[in-house]
């Protein structure tokens, strides 16, 4: 078996997003968010955004729509599927990021170690927007029970 | 301070194939009852993203969506349908960064026997006039 520590550095090709009104709805409907900011133009104009905003945990969407999903994540890290746990996750906004936007996400993997038996990944993507600002760095730990 | 307590509906099974869909995660374990089984489960699990989802729905219920710079959240025990979570909040602290003023908060989501979900820590910027609830 392969050293998990050999993960660190490995990198996923870049994807890109478009933010879509419907996508958001949909989103924060299954959440069971009904904050208006998500399903009213003119709420999330009040509340100071140029178009419907994303919830704080859309990130997700763009990093499973566009870039590596579950299935290709699994194969890309060589993991158990059946053992696999989401850990942590943590979000650093420096920007809106609202509908009608297109942008680029690119996962890297930080860390990777062995705890207490079972397999830490520490995965970062950062987003950025069509005029190549950051908006948004996003890092999930991913565990692999033995 | 504590801030507003948010109560959130039983989770279903039907609630996590949409949130799959949704957001994209087609784990499984999530949706499928042999999968989970044969991971040793009693049932599928509720996504992490999903109980996070709640906390970030409260924060943003708390504050200005436009507001919130930080949000770390550990998931903590498993969910399964048939929960009703509700999400606690807290103001702990406040810093100075860049000439600017955060407020940090404290975000736990657990269920009706207490039991932690997810705890985690949030970074609002400090508005002068528009406070929070």
């Amino acid at each position: 078996m392969i050293e998990v520590k050999e993960k660190i550095g490995m990198t996923f090709e870049e994807f890109t997003f478009t933010i879509e009104r419907g996508k958001i709805r949909e989103f924060a409907k299954a959440i069971g968010d009904d904050n208006p900011i998500y399903y009213d133009i003119e709420a999330a104009k009040k509340a100071g955004f140029r178009d419907i905003p994303i919830p704080p945990t859309f990130p997700t969407v763009i990093e499973m729509w566009a870039g590596a999903d579950f299935d290709q994540l699994i194969q890309l890290l060589n993991l158990n599927p059946l053992k696999v746990l989401h850990g942590e996750q943590k979000y650093e906004y420096f920007g809106d990021i609202c509908a009608g936007d297109e942008i680029t996400g690119r996962t890297t993997v930080i860390n990777a170690e062995n705890k207490k038996e079972m397999n830490f990944i520490t995965l970062q993507t950062n987003y950025k927007n069509k005029d190549g600002q950051t908006v948004l760095v996003a890092q999930s730990v991913v565990i692999e029970k033995q | 301070m504590d801030l507003q307590v948010i109560q959130k509906s039983k989770i279903t099974h039907s609630q996590l194939v949409k949130y799959a869909g949704a957001s994209g995660d087609f784990n499984p374990i999530h949706t499928v009852y042999p999968v989970a089984k044969k991971a040793g489960l009693p049932d599928t699990i509720a996504h992490g993203m999903l109980v996070m989802g709640f906390a970030g729905e409260a924060i943003a219920k708390w504050f200005p969506r436009k507001n919130l710079r930080k949000f770390d959240v550990r998931f903590t025990n498993m969910t399964f349908p048939g929960e009703r979570l509700s999400i606690y909040g807290k103001i702990v602290d406040e810093i100075e960064r860049n000439g600017e003023n955060f407020l940090v908060g404290e975000v736990m989501v657990k269920n009706e026997q207490d039991d932690m979900k997810l705890k985690g820590i949030f970074e609002v910027k400090k508005e002068l006039e528009l406070s929070y609830q």
